[in-house]
């Protein structure tokens, strides 16, 4: 389980700005980013090198933020990869609440970050193991450089 | 031309005579029926009997719209629901409405002062009036509903909105008078137009209009793009409703029918009683009303008395178009909004003191409310879907509760400005 931290903005320009530049000046490496976008906000969603330090800047500078667990899922880099991962949960009727990929340094496998919802995790790491065979990474696998 | 050309014009000593007699004889009622103003008479030392001349109004207390609420909902009735055959409310500063109740008297006395109104804008029993003022709890519908029957007019009772029906009646009942807020009527005005329908077709001759405050601005737009005359309309439920006072045909200031209500004009920070022409706000007493007497209403309504004789022959005093609000209710499309009342919202919904700011914007003709609401970290969701729902729920409170649509804007936390001042929570960009 990877915890992943989501954050409020509103949705006009500098307001990303603003974030990234909290976690640069505080030398947090973000190793991944995802936005969502509404009418008027969004919700960026980061995995940073250094979890705890991060939300600790961000809340100081009033940012709101909160952890999401989520899923890291390494799949093979081929056509079909993503495809048997998604039939996987497909047929044990997971529903995907987001998904977006992760560029990793250590593998030439791909991998896939995914959200589903808290009360199928468990459910959700077990089909995946057991069921397609996919392994899923740690934080420390995750984040190695 | 006048409804009622005795009162209407009745030289200003008589005027004045029948305001004392009557102006006692409330005094008298309300401080042996309402303990709320025996109360604040004793609190000042005063007896009925004190009030001697129409100066000694300026010794009694103020009535505010707290008061009103403080005694919710009957508490300030000086007769039993018995004798009360109507029941109207307005918005509150927070979440209960502030309510008036009418006995078949008052009913008369209104009906009355709204034919005067209506006569003073030029109608008469020969008029269609298309009254595009909401019926319902607000005083705006029935009230100029019961004046254009006691008139003789024939009232086409449509409602606020559908404003497909609205032209499709103005062009085929041929209607001669339309009454609702002037924002409706220019709205209604670009309808036509976008339509092709020259107003010139249409047989309206005269719009009465209020609700909200407008501009001499406003009023020019309305005459041109409807080809009528406008007239500005002004009245309060607290007091009775719409009919307090109207613009006869001079178009200058607004006839306040003095032989039921007495207007004065006070600083609203000393509270002292300003002399005629300096602006300041308006204070009615009502001296006629049974159901609900109001002693020395606070309107928070900023406008002057204008003492100088009308040309159109009516001795009632005029006051100027309203000016503004000493408090921060704004009037949006009609509907009066305490920022209190969205504030009793955001607390029901969230579980801290929220931070908002209402900014109301004019959209071509229709006034639009948008708030502002700082995001907490507990109800932040990483879901979208979660956070579009809490904008939605806001939403759906507001209009059930205030009756009025607003778009509703998650901010970042203290982004908006945290200055004491109610200024900061309201931000206008209407131009009226």
């Amino acid at each position: 389980m990877i915890r992943q931290v989501s954050i409020f903005i509103e949705n006009h320009e500098g307001r990303l700005n603003h974030i990234l530049k909290i976690l640069a000046e505080n030398k947090i490496n973000i190793r991944s980013l995802n936005i969502a976008d509404a009418t008027d906000f969004g919700i960026v969603r980061l995995i940073l090198q250094e979890t705890e330090k991060g939300i600790e800047v961000l809340k100081k500078n009033d940012i709101i933020t909160t952890v999401t667990p989520v899923l890291a899922a390494e799949i093979s880099d081929d056509p079909g990869g993503l495809s048997t991962l998604v039939d996987a949960l497909t047929q044990a009727k997971i529903n995907i609440v987001y998904a977006y990929s992760f560029l990793p340094k250590k593998t030439d496998n791909a991998i896939i970050i995914i959200r589903v919802d808290d009360e199928v995790q468990q459910k959700a790491i077990e089909t995946l193991e057991k069921v397609a065979k996919i392994n899923l990474l740690d934080r420390e696998t995750l984040l190695l450089k | 031309m006048y409804w009622n050309k005795s009162y209407e014009c009745m030289p200003r000593e008589k005027l004045q005579e029948l305001q004392l007699e009557r102006l006692k004889r409330m005094v008298n009622r309300i401080y042996h029926d309402v303990p709320f103003y025996r109360n604040k008479f004793q609190e000042k030392g005063l007896l009925p009997e004190d009030v001697k001349s129409l100066e000694d109004l300026q010794k009694l207390p103020f009535t505010t719209k707290v008061d009103l609420r403080d005694n919710y909902p009957y508490g300030l009735f000086t007769v039993p629901l018995e004798q009360i055959v109507r029941i109207h409310a307005s918005s509150g500063t927070t979440g209960k409405p502030t309510v008036v109740g009418y006995t078949r008297n008052d009913i008369s006395m209104w009906s009355e002062l709204m034919a005067r109104c209506l006569v003073a804008a030029g109608a008469g029993p020969h008029s269609v009036i298309q009254n595009a003022y909401g019926y319902g709890l607000f005083t705006g519908g029935l009230g100029v509903h019961y004046g254009a029957e006691r008139l003789g007019a024939s009232i086409i009772p449509i409602s606020g909105g559908n404003t497909a029906k609205q032209i499709m009646i103005m062009q085929d009942f041929g209607s001669t008078v339309l009454t609702c807020t002037p924002s409706y009527a220019i709205y209604l005005a670009e309808v036509l137009a976008e339509a092709g329908i020259d107003p010139a077709s249409l047989k309206i001759q005269a719009g009465i209009f209020g609700a909200e405050p407008w501009s001499e601005n406003i009023r020019k737009d309305i005459e041109k793009k409807l080809k009528i005359k406008a007239y500005d309309i002004y009245g309060l439920s607290e007091i009775m409703g719409p009919g307090v006072a109207i613009e006869c045909e001079c178009q200058d200031g607004l006839h306040v029918w003095e032989d039921h209500f007495i207007p004065e004009i006070i600083d609203p920070v000393t509270l002292k009683v300003l002399p005629y022409g300096q602006q300041g706000e308006l204070v009615i007493t009502t001296i006629t009303k049974e159901g609900i007497p109001i002693l020395r209403y606070r309107t928070r309504d900023i406008t002057t008395i204008k003492p100088e004789p009308c040309a159109c022959g009516r001795t009632h005093l005029r006051i100027s178009r309203l000016q503004g609000r000493t408090d921060d209710m704004l009037i949006i499309r009609g509907v009066n909004v305490f920022p209190t009342q969205i504030e009793s919202v955001l607390l029901e919904i969230g579980e801290v003191e929220p931070h908002y700011q209402l900014v109301v914007r004019r959209d071509g003709s229709l006034d639009t409310l948008e708030i502002k609401v700082e995001l907490s970290e507990a109800l932040f969701s990483d879901r979208i879907s979660n956070l579009e729902n809490l904008e939605k729920r806001i939403r759906d409170r507001i209009q059930s509760t205030i009756g009025i649509s607003a778009k509703v804007a998650l901010v970042e936390p203290k982004s908006l400005p945290r200055s004491e001042g109610k200024s900061q929570r309201v931000v206008d960009l209407r131009k009226i």
